[in-house]
């Protein structure tokens, strides 16, 4: 059905996607597997033509396509059922169904509305779902309307007259236990009309659902993995590779923290999306949070910096109660932030190293020129002078100039990092890690959300998974007694 | 992605060498038709005439600057203007800081509204648009207030050595203490921040909501002397005095280069764009056209500027 042959796509400071070659049959539901920044959405996105490849060729049927869009990929029977849903909330199930190609649901330009009615039921019948093409997409649940947005890239198939490829990116990651049951149903009768590439975060899915499993490691495909005679811990062997040794993470600079002396205290917080969380962090402590998408940590990393409201429970800062109603107070009390978002919340992109580093800084224009100048030079910051647009340098020196701006002034007490690393390559997410063992040796303590598990067991002294909202266990992780990351999903999920 | 990155520097030449270009071409075409204009006389009236004008569009350009716009400016300017001559014969030379202060407390109230209920700046500021037009008129009785002493404001309408005029060094010295305030304090760097990525800008903690509050008030503050400026000259005050100069204002701020969308931009430039737009007015008037097509022209002015200066890396959708 599609090959893929040797895709590439490069961005400023980081290779999405390195040579990526593979094939969908007919009929096959197909698995990406692979950690943040591997390289599947890219790929998924270069498939429906999102995201153009730099090198590369996408073959549909043996014949060599061109997308340049949604709507060509369309043409060439590829659509997607996005992440964040597509569908337009004020029109009925059937409407967006049909959106853009309702055929013969409208005649001299005014919709039939009973014949869009059987258009869009014929669809929904594919996967057998019950939901009624009449209803505003907008009072049905999230598991109906991606069963809509399924009927919808189904109807892809009228206009082709040849069986689909639909690409499920992450459909069960805000879906229930039931919900996701009858979707894997769903996907079992999408075989007679269609090939499935499926992607999730959770391998004992990907291993459940597929066919065949690639699985995608640093933009490259690092090999494929039959789920008949495959576990889920082969499958995340295969997923980190063997990146993973003690000196990428700089084991050697981990300092133990200073146990007795507490730093930040959290005690009893709520807000929206967790409740009722407590835990101390020690000097020089790196504690990281574990959790799916939906277990809160994301939320709670927030409030902690004061961008989300904090409902109940008390924050204490070297014993002192601080009030975090703004980013602006926690700065004032002593904690940094590193976002996740590094392009939207990190940086300003049009403005210079210097001034993004100094941003919050309010002190004399010389001591601050040089102070900046220092820490370009203490952390390695490649940028050919402090007066370079940030937005020219690679993602690994702008989230150093980022980390940078909290070290200027020297008091800063807690960092929280929300996934540090995100879409950084091998060589810069090394040198983040040997920053926070630096901090840590200091004194600063860390709350990190990480950006693998291995990541999360390797650089923390203690591990806090949290699950809907609550902290429901801790796991110390030191040096020498690491524990399996399997045993963590467990806790997890 | 790739573009993006090297999109400042592109975009810094463009938006930079245009309006000089455009500055010089105007000035040499109008010299080209009556060679007596590069005479120093003449090039200082020309200068005097642009004065009020860039007083106006000086605090207001930090306001685009932040990202949002100021469209209160004019009926401020107004409002002040009638102000100072009520007030004149009872205050004396104390009626000109009490305006300017008023103004600059008017336009801290915008921003406080706009910051506080988050209702959008040009929302907030066409509401007060015509609320300063409102007490403009209510205060002056919707006619002409005269100076009957000029005293107070004569120094903003004289020549200085029987030469230069001194609005223009007033219109010079506002745009350097703000440019000065910008460069020296943070205030400029966390003005730009907030124009280009205020989530960032946040989540850096910047006092946000000060910072709007600050650049509506400067806004506000060099409007009501702008109002001042035009009382000197016409020795009176007038409920729509300044009315007419909104949308020169905002082609102004835009034809120097600062761009709609915020952050990009600079103080000099909107005096650049004031002399943009002077000159156009000028040659204008010199060739004959009759007034009324100088609002056409401003109004392209504007929409040509915003379409050549616009950051559109930021906005996806435009509504």
């Amino acid at each position: 059905m599609i090959e893929v042959s040797g895709l590439r796509k490069a961005y400023p400071g980081v290779v999405a996607l390195d040579g990526v070659s593979l094939q969908i049959r007919p009929g096959e539901v197909v698995g990406l597997a692979g950690e943040n920044g591997a390289g599947k959405s890219t790929l998924l996105k270069a498939l429906v033509g999102l995201v153009r490849p730099d090198e590369g060729t996408i073959s549909v049927r043996g014949r060599q396509v061109r997308l340049r869009g949604v709507a060509e990929a369309a043409a060439h029977g590829i659509g997607m059922v996005f992440q964040e849903q597509s569908l337009v909330p004020n029109l009925t199930a059937a409407e967006n169904i049909l959106l853009g190609c309702e055929g013969s649901g409208v005649r001299l330009g005014v919709y039939r509305w009973r014949r869009l009615r059987e258009l869009a039921q014929a669809q929904l019948d594919k996967i057998g779902s019950r939901v009624d093409p009449m209803a505003r997409t907008e009072t049905l649940s999230f598991a109906e309307r991606q069963m809509v947005e399924i009927a919808k890239v189904l109807a892809i198939e009228e206009r082709t007259k040849e069986p689909p490829v639909v690409l499920l990116d992450e459909p069960t990651s805000v879906l229930e236990t039931e919900e996701i049951e009858t979707l894997f149903a769903q996907i079992e009768r999408l075989r007679k009309h269609a090939s499935v590439v499926f992607v999730s975060h959770r391998l004992d899915e990907v291993l459940q659902v597929c066919d065949r499993v690639y699985v995608l490691r640093g933009g490259q495909v690092a090999g494929e993995i039959d789920p008949a005679t495959a576990d889920a811990a082969d499958l995340h062997r295969m997923m980190i590779g063997t990146e993973a040794t003690g000196s990428h993470y700089h084991d050697d600079l981990h300092t133990p923290p200073e146990r007795e002396s507490v730093r930040l205290s959290v005690r009893g917080l709520c807000g929206d999306g967790f409740s009722d969380v407590s835990f101390d962090l020690a000097r020089g402590e790196v504690v990281a949070v574990a959790g799916v998408h939906g277990s809160g940590r994301e939320e709670l990393c927030r409030a902690l910096f004061g961008g989300r409201a904090i409902t109940a429970g008390q924050v204490e800062l070297d014993g002192e109660t601080v009030r975090l109603s703004s980013p602006r107070d926690a700065v004032r009390a002593g904690l940094g932030y590193v976002p996740s978002e590094r392009k939207v919340e990190g940086i300003v992109a049009a403005m210079s190293v210097a001034e993004n580093m100094a941003l919050p800084h309010t002190g004399a224009l010389a001591r601050e020129a040089q102070a900046v100048e220092e820490w370009i030079e203490r952390l390695r910051i490649k940028t050919p002078d402090r007066h370079t647009a940030i937005g020219t340098l690679s993602g690994g020196n702008q989230q150093k100039v980022v980390l940078a701006r909290w070290l200027l002034t020297g008091s800063l007490r807690v960092l929280l990092l929300d996934h540090p690393t995100r879409g950084l390559d091998v060589g810069a997410k090394s040198e983040v890690y040997r920053l926070i063992r630096d901090l840590s040796a200091s004194g600063v303590s860390v709350l990190m959300l990480a950006d693998s598990l291995e990541e999360c067991i390797a650089m923390s002294d203690r591990v806090l998974v949290m699950k809907e909202g609550r902290v429901t266990m801790t796991l110390h992780t030191p040096p020498g007694a690491k524990p399996d990351p399997v045993e963590l999903v467990k806790e997890m999920v | 992605m790739a573009v993006a990155a090297h999109l400042p520097d592109r975009r810094l030449l463009v938006v930079t060498a245009m309006p000089v270009a455009a500055f010089l071409v105007l000035l040499a075409a109008l010299a080209a038709a009556s060679p007596g204009l590069l005479e120093a006389g003449s090039l200082l009236t020309l200068a005097d005439s642009a004065a009020p004008l860039t007083v106006l569009a000086a605090g207001a350009t930090i306001v685009v600057l932040c990202g949002g716009i100021d469209l209160s400016v004019a009926a401020l300017a107004s409002l002040a203007s009638v102000l100072l001559a009520s007030w004149a014969p009872g205050l004396h030379g104390w009626a000109v800081p009490a305006v300017v202060t008023l103004c600059a407390l008017a336009g801290a109230v915008q921003g406080l509204v706009h910051v506080a209920f988050r209702i959008p700046s040009f929302v907030v500021t066409l509401g007060g648009m015509t609320l300063w037009s409102a007490l403009a008129l209510l205060a002056s009785g919707a006619a002409t207030v005269p100076m009957p002493d000029s005293t107070p404001t004569d120094w903003a309408f004289t020549r200085l050595g029987g030469l230069v005029p001194s609005a223009v060094l007033v219109a010079l010295g506002t745009m350097a203490a703000l440019a000065a305030l910008l460069r020296v304090t943070p205030l400029g760097r966390w003005v730009r921040a907030v124009g280009h990525a205020e989530p960032a800008a946040r989540l850096a903690g910047l006092p946000i909501a000060r910072i709007k509050v600050i650049a509506f008030a400067l806004s506000g503050g060099t409007a009501g002397l702008a109002g001042v400026l035009l009382v000197a000259r016409t020795f009176s005050g007038a409920p729509t005095l300044a009315d007419s100069l909104l949308l020169p204002a905002v082609a102004a701020i835009v034809v120097g280069g600062t761009a709609i969308t915020g952050g990009h931009g600079a103080l000099w430039r909107t005096l650049v764009g004031a002399g943009i737009v002077t000159l156009l007015r000028v040659g204008l008037s010199y060739a004959g056209v009759d007034a009324a097509y100088e609002s056409i022209l401003y109004g392209v002015l504007v929409v040509g500027a915003v379409a050549l200066t616009i950051d559109r890396s930021k906005v996806s959708i435009v509504k």
